[in-house]
Protein backbone atom coordinates (compact mmCIF):
# COMPACT_ATOMS: atom_id res chain seq x y z
CA UNK A 1 0.00 0.00 0.00
CA UNK A 2 1.27 3.64 -0.55
CA UNK A 3 2.46 5.86 2.22
CA UNK A 4 -0.63 8.12 1.55
CA UNK A 5 -2.95 6.08 1.47
CA UNK A 6 -2.29 4.29 4.57
CA UNK A 7 -2.68 7.88 6.18
CA UNK A 8 -6.11 7.87 4.91
CA UNK A 9 -6.51 4.43 6.41
CA UNK A 10 -5.63 5.66 10.05
CA UNK A 11 -7.90 8.65 9.74
CA UNK A 12 -10.85 6.20 8.80
CA UNK A 13 -9.77 4.12 11.56
CA UNK A 14 -9.45 6.42 14.19
CA UNK A 15 -12.89 8.13 13.32
CA UNK A 16 -14.54 5.21 13.95
CA UNK A 17 -12.52 4.71 17.36
CA UNK A 18 -14.15 8.39 17.72
CA UNK A 19 -17.56 7.30 16.86
CA UNK A 20 -17.74 4.01 18.79
CA UNK A 21 -16.37 5.87 22.02
CA UNK A 22 -19.28 8.33 21.30
CA UNK A 23 -21.85 6.00 21.38
CA UNK A 24 -20.35 4.09 24.58
CA UNK A 25 -19.37 6.18 26.82
CA UNK A 26 -22.30 8.55 29.18
CA UNK A 27 -19.60 10.89 30.51
CA UNK A 28 -20.45 13.86 28.85
CA UNK A 29 -16.24 15.10 28.85
CA UNK A 30 -15.03 12.13 27.31
CA UNK A 31 -18.50 12.80 24.66
CA UNK A 32 -16.50 15.70 24.16
CA UNK A 33 -13.07 14.10 23.63
CA UNK A 34 -14.60 11.54 21.56
CA UNK A 35 -15.26 14.69 19.18
CA UNK A 36 -12.32 16.00 19.12
CA UNK A 37 -10.96 13.19 18.25
CA UNK A 38 -13.48 12.45 15.25
CA UNK A 39 -12.09 16.05 14.26
CA UNK A 40 -8.45 15.16 14.37
CA UNK A 41 -9.29 12.19 12.07
CA UNK A 42 -10.88 14.13 8.93
CA UNK A 43 -7.88 16.67 9.60
CA UNK A 44 -5.66 13.69 9.21
CA UNK A 45 -7.75 12.97 6.40
CA UNK A 46 -7.57 16.45 4.75
CA UNK A 47 -4.12 16.33 5.16
CA UNK A 48 -3.29 13.30 3.03
CA UNK A 49 -5.58 14.36 0.35
CA UNK A 50 -3.35 17.37 0.29
CA UNK A 51 -0.73 15.77 -0.22
CA UNK A 52 -2.37 13.41 -3.25
CA UNK A 53 -3.52 16.27 -5.29
CA UNK A 54 -0.74 18.80 -4.53
CA UNK A 55 -1.52 21.79 -3.47
CA UNK A 56 -2.07 23.52 0.34
CA UNK A 57 -6.16 23.74 0.09
CA UNK A 58 -6.54 21.39 2.54
CA UNK A 59 -4.22 22.88 5.36
CA UNK A 60 -6.10 25.58 5.06
CA UNK A 61 -9.11 23.85 5.52
CA UNK A 62 -7.54 21.94 8.42
CA UNK A 63 -6.51 25.50 9.91
CA UNK A 64 -10.13 26.66 9.70
CA UNK A 65 -11.26 23.11 11.37
CA UNK A 66 -8.85 24.51 14.42
CA UNK A 67 -10.22 27.76 14.57
CA UNK A 68 -13.82 26.37 15.25
CA UNK A 69 -12.80 23.54 17.01
CA UNK A 70 -11.02 26.12 19.61
CA UNK A 71 -14.44 28.03 19.74
CA UNK A 72 -16.63 24.71 19.97
CA UNK A 73 -14.38 23.60 22.80
CA UNK A 74 -15.03 27.20 24.04
CA UNK A 75 -18.72 26.84 24.29
CA UNK A 76 -19.11 22.90 24.76
CA UNK A 77 -17.44 22.96 28.00
CA UNK A 78 -19.55 26.25 29.20
CA UNK A 79 -22.29 23.80 28.38
CA UNK A 80 -21.18 21.24 30.72
CA UNK A 81 -20.51 23.19 33.25
CA UNK A 82 -24.01 24.47 33.57
CA UNK A 83 -25.86 20.97 32.76
CA UNK A 84 -23.35 19.88 35.96
CA UNK A 85 -24.98 22.92 38.34
CA UNK A 86 -28.27 22.05 37.44
CA UNK A 87 -28.29 18.08 37.27
CA UNK A 88 -25.00 17.70 39.73
CA UNK A 89 -23.86 15.15 37.15
CA UNK A 90 -22.52 15.24 33.71
CA UNK A 91 -23.34 11.83 33.40
CA UNK A 92 -25.70 12.09 29.99
CA UNK A 93 -28.40 9.60 31.58
CA UNK A 94 -28.64 11.84 34.35
CA UNK A 95 -29.58 14.62 32.13
CA UNK A 96 -32.51 13.09 30.37
CA UNK A 97 -35.07 15.47 31.01
CA UNK A 98 -36.39 18.11 29.17
CA UNK A 99 -37.11 20.31 31.55
CA UNK A 100 -36.44 21.67 34.99
CA UNK B 1 5.41 3.25 5.48
CA UNK B 2 8.67 4.20 6.68
CA UNK B 3 9.40 2.37 10.61
CA UNK B 4 8.81 5.94 11.86
CA UNK B 5 5.43 6.70 10.59
CA UNK B 6 4.54 3.07 11.31
CA UNK B 7 5.56 3.75 15.49
CA UNK B 8 4.40 7.22 15.23
CA UNK B 9 0.87 5.88 14.03
CA UNK B 10 0.32 2.82 16.45
CA UNK B 11 1.22 5.05 19.36
CA UNK B 12 -2.17 7.82 17.90
CA UNK B 13 -4.35 4.42 17.67
CA UNK B 14 -3.40 2.74 20.77
CA UNK B 15 -3.68 6.28 22.75
CA UNK B 16 -7.07 6.71 20.54
CA UNK B 17 -8.39 3.31 22.09
CA UNK B 18 -7.01 4.49 25.72
CA UNK B 19 -9.15 7.77 25.91
CA UNK B 20 -12.37 5.44 24.64
CA UNK B 21 -11.18 2.55 26.91
CA UNK B 22 -10.22 4.10 30.43
CA UNK B 23 -12.86 4.78 32.96
CA UNK B 24 -11.15 7.45 34.88
CA UNK B 25 -11.93 10.77 32.74
CA UNK B 26 -8.73 11.88 33.80
CA UNK B 27 -6.67 8.94 32.33
CA UNK B 28 -8.34 9.56 29.22
CA UNK B 29 -7.86 13.03 28.98
CA UNK B 30 -4.54 12.01 29.02
CA UNK B 31 -4.64 9.93 26.37
CA UNK B 32 -5.89 12.61 24.27
CA UNK B 33 -2.59 14.44 25.04
CA UNK B 34 -0.85 11.46 24.24
CA UNK B 35 -3.10 10.89 20.68
CA UNK B 36 -3.18 14.84 19.71
CA UNK B 37 0.81 14.69 19.94
CA UNK B 38 1.04 11.58 17.72
CA UNK B 39 -1.31 13.58 15.42
CA UNK B 40 0.99 16.87 15.08
CA UNK B 41 3.86 13.81 14.66
CA UNK B 42 2.10 12.41 11.59
CA UNK B 43 2.06 15.85 10.54
CA UNK B 44 5.29 16.73 10.74
CA UNK B 45 6.23 13.41 8.62
CA UNK B 46 3.42 14.35 5.97
CA UNK B 47 5.34 17.92 5.63
CA UNK B 48 3.09 20.21 7.02
CA UNK B 49 5.09 21.45 9.61
CA UNK B 50 2.84 24.93 10.34
CA UNK B 51 0.01 22.61 10.84
CA UNK B 52 1.95 20.21 13.23
CA UNK B 53 2.71 23.64 15.17
CA UNK B 54 -0.27 24.53 15.19
CA UNK B 55 -1.94 21.09 16.53
CA UNK B 56 0.62 21.48 19.49
CA UNK B 57 -0.23 24.75 20.76
CA UNK B 58 -3.60 24.70 19.86
CA UNK B 59 -5.24 21.48 20.37
CA UNK B 60 -2.74 20.07 22.82
CA UNK B 61 -2.13 23.32 24.43
CA UNK B 62 -5.17 25.21 25.01
CA UNK B 63 -8.19 22.95 24.23
CA UNK B 64 -7.12 19.88 26.66
CA UNK B 65 -5.94 22.55 29.50
CA UNK B 66 -9.22 23.87 28.96
CA UNK B 67 -10.76 20.18 29.23
CA UNK B 68 -8.76 19.54 32.33
CA UNK B 69 -9.71 22.47 34.12
CA UNK B 70 -13.27 21.51 33.67
CA UNK B 71 -12.53 18.08 35.06
CA UNK B 72 -10.34 19.74 38.09
CA UNK B 73 -13.13 21.87 38.63
CA UNK B 74 -16.51 19.52 38.28
CA UNK B 75 -14.11 17.10 40.88
CA UNK B 76 -15.63 13.96 39.81
CA UNK B 77 -15.77 10.69 41.71
CA UNK B 78 -13.34 8.98 39.62
CA UNK B 79 -16.31 6.51 38.63
CA UNK B 80 -19.59 5.78 38.39
CA UNK B 81 -21.05 1.79 39.34
CA UNK B 82 -22.90 1.88 36.24
CA UNK B 83 -20.88 -0.69 33.96
CA UNK B 84 -21.59 -0.68 30.14
CA UNK B 85 -22.74 -4.33 29.32
CA UNK B 86 -20.90 -6.57 27.25
CA UNK B 87 -23.69 -7.16 24.40
CA UNK B 88 -24.10 -3.67 24.51
CA UNK B 89 -20.19 -2.80 23.80
CA UNK B 90 -20.16 -6.31 21.05
CA UNK B 91 -23.03 -4.31 19.31
CA UNK B 92 -21.28 -0.75 18.93
CA UNK B 93 -17.66 -2.54 17.82
CA UNK B 94 -19.70 -3.77 14.89
CA UNK B 95 -21.33 -1.13 13.79
CA UNK B 96 -18.38 0.39 14.40
CA UNK B 97 -16.02 -2.42 11.72
CA UNK B 98 -19.08 -1.89 9.20
CA UNK B 99 -18.95 1.61 9.21
CA UNK B 100 -15.14 1.77 9.03
CA UNK B 101 -15.02 -0.96 5.99
CA UNK B 102 -18.01 0.94 4.12
CA UNK B 103 -16.26 4.46 4.60
CA UNK B 104 -12.54 3.29 4.05
CA UNK B 105 -13.17 0.93 1.06
CA UNK B 106 -14.14 2.89 -1.44
CA UNK B 107 -11.68 6.07 -0.06
CA UNK B 108 -8.62 3.44 -0.31
CA UNK B 109 -9.43 2.28 -3.75
CA UNK B 110 -9.78 5.58 -5.05
CA UNK B 111 -6.23 6.61 -4.94
CA UNK B 112 -4.72 3.36 -6.62
CA UNK B 113 -4.29 4.69 -10.25
CA UNK B 114 -1.92 7.64 -9.32
CA UNK B 115 1.85 6.72 -10.30
CA UNK B 116 4.48 7.34 -7.83
CA UNK B 117 6.03 10.35 -10.10
CA UNK B 118 3.12 12.24 -9.74
CA UNK B 119 2.75 11.91 -6.30
CA UNK B 120 6.21 12.75 -5.60
CA UNK B 121 6.04 15.46 -7.02
CA UNK B 122 2.62 16.29 -5.89
CA UNK B 123 4.03 16.10 -2.14
CA UNK B 124 7.10 18.51 -3.07
CA UNK B 125 4.21 20.81 -4.58
CA UNK B 126 2.28 20.74 -1.25
CA UNK B 127 5.10 21.60 1.76
CA UNK B 128 2.87 23.66 4.36
CA UNK B 129 5.57 25.73 5.82
CA UNK B 130 4.74 29.18 7.29
CA UNK B 131 4.85 31.43 4.24
CA UNK B 132 2.71 28.97 1.58
CA UNK B 133 -0.07 28.82 4.35
CA UNK B 134 -0.05 32.81 5.16
CA UNK B 135 -0.03 33.68 1.32
CA UNK B 136 -2.86 31.55 0.64
CA UNK B 137 -5.05 32.62 4.25
CA UNK B 138 -4.30 36.49 3.48
CA UNK B 139 -5.05 35.96 -0.50
CA UNK B 140 -7.19 33.33 -1.44
CA UNK B 141 -8.85 32.81 2.13
CA UNK B 142 -8.84 36.37 3.12
CA UNK B 143 -13.26 36.53 3.75
CA UNK B 144 -13.57 33.06 5.63
CA UNK B 145 -9.84 34.22 7.71
CA UNK B 146 -11.90 37.50 9.23
CA UNK B 147 -14.96 35.83 9.55
CA UNK B 148 -13.42 32.93 11.71
CA UNK B 149 -11.75 35.49 14.00
CA UNK B 150 -15.83 36.63 14.21
CA UNK B 151 -16.36 33.23 14.97
CA UNK B 152 -13.79 32.76 17.83
CA UNK B 153 -15.30 36.59 19.37
CA UNK B 154 -18.84 34.42 19.44
CA UNK B 155 -17.52 31.74 20.75
CA UNK B 156 -15.82 33.77 23.95
CA UNK B 157 -18.81 36.01 24.43
CA UNK B 158 -21.25 32.48 24.18
CA UNK B 159 -19.04 31.07 26.72
CA UNK B 160 -19.05 33.88 28.88
CA UNK B 161 -22.36 33.49 28.72
CA UNK B 162 -23.39 30.71 29.57
CA UNK B 163 -20.63 30.17 32.23
CA UNK B 164 -22.12 33.27 34.13
CA UNK B 165 -25.41 32.64 34.27
CA UNK B 166 -27.42 31.88 37.46
CA UNK B 167 -29.23 29.10 38.05
CA UNK B 168 -32.65 30.00 36.90
CA UNK B 169 -35.60 29.00 38.86
CA UNK B 170 -38.95 29.15 37.16
CA UNK B 171 -40.67 31.11 39.82
CA UNK B 172 -43.43 33.63 39.12
CA UNK B 173 -41.70 36.96 38.63
CA UNK B 174 -42.32 39.00 41.35
CA UNK B 175 -41.41 43.38 41.48
CA UNK B 176 -40.89 43.30 37.60
CA UNK B 177 -37.80 42.83 36.01
CA UNK B 178 -33.84 43.39 37.62
CA UNK B 179 -35.37 44.29 40.77
CA UNK B 180 -33.14 42.08 42.55
CA UNK B 181 -29.28 41.98 42.25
Amino acid sequence: MDPITSYLGIACLLFTIGGIGLCLRRNAIVLFMCVEMMLNAVNLAFVAFSKIHGNLDGQVAVFFVMVIAAAESAIGLAIILSVFRSVASIETTDAAELKW
Amino acid sequence: MSFMEFVIAAIGIASAIGVVGFRNPLSSAFSLILHLLSIAGLYALLGAHFLAVSQVVVYAGAIMVLVLFVLMLLNLKSESGRRIGIVRSALTVGVGLVIFLTVSGPMLAQFTDISQATLEQNIKASEGGVKAIGELLYGKYMVQFELSSLVLLVGVVGAVMLAKRKNVQLTPREGGMGGAK
